[in-house]
Parts: structure tokens; C-alpha cells; sequence
């Protein structure tokens, strides 16, 4: 028997003896985000019946749910081989290429999906994300860096700075390291991401972030071309977090030439340009974003 | 501001003590919805406002979360705890759990650090409940 079915069942619950009973409690395994015991469930199910198409996607989906990608895509493919146009495995495996940086692929997937269901709204809002991606995309070489922007001062506490553009362009970073066009790379990714979930909850075009990890707090900033991202220590007060991104973004507007409102070099303290926040999010501190837009 | 909550371990309990959980969080102040959404995502629970469609914010917020995992993991860092976007018309919240995340949509004015601790104490509930019953994978 294998470990999880051992598991599960070393709790003294009745074994399922079908298969509709064992996915029936596995469904409901899964609303309760008992993943392991659900995947219990399915092995059962799978025991009883190795073709199952059911089980089979299920136990794709708790694959992707417990965040082990490999099987889940076996899983998927596994269905597709026997219903190609299964439009919720060609969403599972769109899900995970995007995942895995391979939007275009990830963007076929959805497109062969929508064309057998084209009211599907979960392949909708992701074919939605990956066009952004695609649109988003490079179409000329990088301009060379104004030196001046090189020279955009950190404040304090200030650990990296990324500047770079809306389709993952890295334009600089301080210090200049050599994974610095990768985190420019996944932070326009992530933010496209953040902005069509965004924009599904009617909430508006996305202006700033705040990423929260075991080390840093990164504070961003973005008017959907311009991404300027400042890493601080992550207990940072999110209005000084944002006061000193605020900053940063008047100097690197300048610097880059887009607007005349700021200082060539901000000193690296609460800047007499930035307003005071009105709000705890600062999100209305856009006029060099709106300025840029109309 | 503290969610008032307290999970018990008990296994059968969990489905009921999640959808409690998303119901605090709906009930703060500035708070307009919330969910929890599997990373495959599935709605674990929801409370949202009858504006939002559920199933495509379900996906894209599963996905954003996932890509939050998977490029911290890709470039060594840490895994993201929460994450905040703010646009024109509101903020929202995501954060991440054993069983999924955590996704709060709020009024522009609401307080942050309020917000990030509710999550904060509604992601240990849930993996404190979730830690003797699941096994991780691979």
C-alpha cells in the first residue's frame, strides 16, 4: 500500500470499496485542503480503476496543489492523450508553463482551450495575463543607461534597487550584480500577473507593490512601463518604504528625462518632492506616472 | 488587530475553520473580500463581492502566488510571506499557506500593517491545523 494511503488509513476511516465513493471524499478532502488524504483517496480510486479520467485529473490538480509540478504534468498529459481537447488539463498545463517562464507555450495551451470552450472564464483571465506578457515584450535593443541614473542614491537602509522596464528590461541596478536582469525579468513577470489579477477584481491599473519575504521588504513602483524597484530591511515601515521608492522614482524619471520635477540627485532621506502620504498605501502619489500616461 | 480565532487539530474540523477564517478576514475594517485559493486554483473558500467573479480571480491570484514561490526560489531567496498591490481603486493582499493563499481586496485607505498582521495570524492558524495531517510532497 503506498505511504499516504497507509497514512490515511492508519486513522481507522473506512476504506473506500468504489470508485465514485473514493472520489466523492476525495473532492471533499481537497475543499478542506487536506490535499495528502485526497490524494490518498484518488490512489484508491486509481487502484480500482487505472483508466479513470477523473481520477486522473484530480490527482493532477493535488499535485499542483501540494506544489509538485513534475507529476502534475504527467497527470495532465495523461488525460490530454486521451481527450485532446480536454480544455481543464490544457488549463492545468498552461498554468504550469507559465510557471515555468515558457509563455508561449503556455499561451497556445489557452488558445486550444478557448477554442473548443470559448466561454472558459479561468483560461479567459490567464490568456489575458499571457497577452500582456507577449505585448509587453522587447521589439528594439535596450538604450544605452544615462550615466546619471547610475548614480541614483539609496537611502540608508537601502539594499538593492532595480530600474528597469515594464517588459522585464533591465535598464540598472545597484549593486550591479550579475542576477540583476533576472530579478528584473521575474519582477515585470510578477507585476503583470499582479496587475491582471487587479484588473479582474475591478480594483484599477496597479501603481505600487510591496513584497514581503524572510529578509527583505521590496518596495516598488510602476506606471505599467517603468518599474522601479528598492529592497529594504523588511521591518520597514511600509509609508518610509514607500516615501523612499516615491523618491526614487521623481530621480529616475528625471535622470532618464521623462519629467523636470525632480532633483538630479535626491538626497536619500523623506524628499521634499515626495507629499506626505495621504494614505497608508501612498497610492495616490502618481502625478509623474500620470503625467507619463496621458 | 488579531483575527479571533482559534483552529482546533482535529482533521474533520478544517474544511468548517478555514471558510471561519475567511470570514474574520472579510469582517475588518476597509476589507471588501477575501479567499483562499489553492495553487492549482481551486477555491478553497470565498467571500467576495457579488462585482467580482470568483473563478478568473481564482486562477490569476493562484498563479500570481505560485510565481511569487517559484521566483524567490529560482533566484535563492526566501519564499514571499505577503505581497500587497495597490491601484486607483484598492489594495490587494496575498499571502502564503500550507494549504493555498490567502487573498484579502481592501479600500485604498486601509491600514496596511493591520492587514499583513491579520495574515500573518491566519496563516499560522492554518499551519499550525494542517501541520500533523498533511505530508509534503516528493
Amino acid at each position: 500500500m503506498p505511504l499516504l494511503r497507509r497514512l490515511w488509513w492508519g486513522g481507522g476511516d473506512r476504506e473506500p470499496r468504489t470508485v465514485p465513493d473514493a472520489l466523492r471524499r476525495a473532492e471533499q478532502r481537497r475543499r478542506e485542503g487536506r490535499y495528502a488524504e485526497a490524494g490518498a483517496l484518488v490512489a484508491r480510486a486509481l487502484e480500482l480503476d487505472p483508466d479513470n479520467l477523473h481520477a486522473h485529473l484530480l490527482a493532477a490538480y493535488l499535485h499542483v496543489a501540494r506544489r509538485a509540478p513534475a507529476p502534475a504534468k504527467a497527470e495532465f498529459h495523461w488525460v490530454l492523450d486521451r481527450d485532446a481537447n480536454h480544455a481543464r488539463a490544457l488549463l492545468g498545463l498552461a498554468r504550469i508553463a507559465l510557471e515555468e517562464g515558457d509563455a508561449h507555450a503556455s499561451h497556445d495551451l489557452l488558445r486550444r482551450a478557448l477554442r473548443f470552450y470559448p466561454d472558459f472564464p479561468e483560461a479567459k483571465a490567464l490568456l489575458d495575463a499571457v497577452r500582456a506578457r507577449a505585448t509587453a515584450r522587447p521589439s528594439a535593443p535596450p538604450a544605452p543607461v544615462p550615466p546619471r541614473v547610475e548614480r541614483l542614491r539609496l537611502p540608508g537602509t537601502g539594499r538593492a534597487l532595480i530600474v528597469g522596464r515594464a517588459d522585464g528590461g533591465l535598464i540598472t541596478a545597484q549593486p550591479v550584480s550579475d542576477d540583476a536582469k533576472d530579478v528584473s525579468e521575474a519582477l515585470a513577470h510578477m507585476l503583470r500577473l499582479a496587475a491582471a489579477a487587479l484588473t479582474r477584481a475591478g480594483l484599477g491599473p496597479l501603481h505600487r507593490a510591496i513584497v514581503v519575504d524572510g529578509h527583505d521588504a521590496v518596495f516598488t513602483r510602476t506606471d505599467g512601463e517603468l518599474v522601479v524597484s528598492l529592497a529594504l530591511p523588511r521591518a520597514t515601515d511600509p509609508t518610509q518604504g514607500l516615501l523612499d521608492v516615491n523618491r526614487l522614482w521623481s530621480a529616475t524619471l528625471h535622470e532618464l528625462g521623462l519629467t523636470g520635477a525632480a532633483p538630479a540627485i535626491a538626497p536619500p532621506v523623506t524628499p521634499v518632492n515626495t507629499p506626505a502620504a495621504s494614505d497608508s498605501t501612498g497610492a495616490s502619489h502618481a502625478p509623474q506616472a500620470r503625467a507619463r500616461t496621458r | 488587530m488579531r483575527l479571533k480565532l482559534a483552529l482546533e487539530h482535529d482533521s474533520a474540523t478544517r474544511g468548517r475553520h478555514v471558510r471561519d477564517i475567511v470570514q474574520e478576514l472579510k469582517r475588518l475594517q476597509w476589507v471588501r473580500g477575501a479567499l483562499i485559493v489553492a495553487p492549482d486554483g481551486f477555491v478553497i473558500a470565498a467571500e467576495l463581492p457579488p462585482t467580482a467573479e470568483v473563478d478568473p480571480l481564482a486562477a490569476l491570484t493562484a498563479t500570481l502566488g505560485r510565481e511569487l514561490e517559484t521566483s524567490a526560489a529560482r533566484l535563492g531567496r526566501p519564499s514571499f510571506s505577503t505581497a500587497l498591490f495597490s491601484a486607483d481603486d484598492g489594495t490587494m493582499f496575498v499571502a502564503g499557506s500550507r494549504i493555498g493563499y490567502l487573498v484579502v481586496l481592501a479600500d485604498q485607505q486601509v491600514n496596511v500593517q493591520a492587514i499583513r498582521g491579520a495574515l500573518a495570524d491566519a496563516v499560522a492558524l492554518i499551519d499550525a491545523a494542517w501541520a500533523g495531517g498533511e505530508v509534503n510532497p516528493s
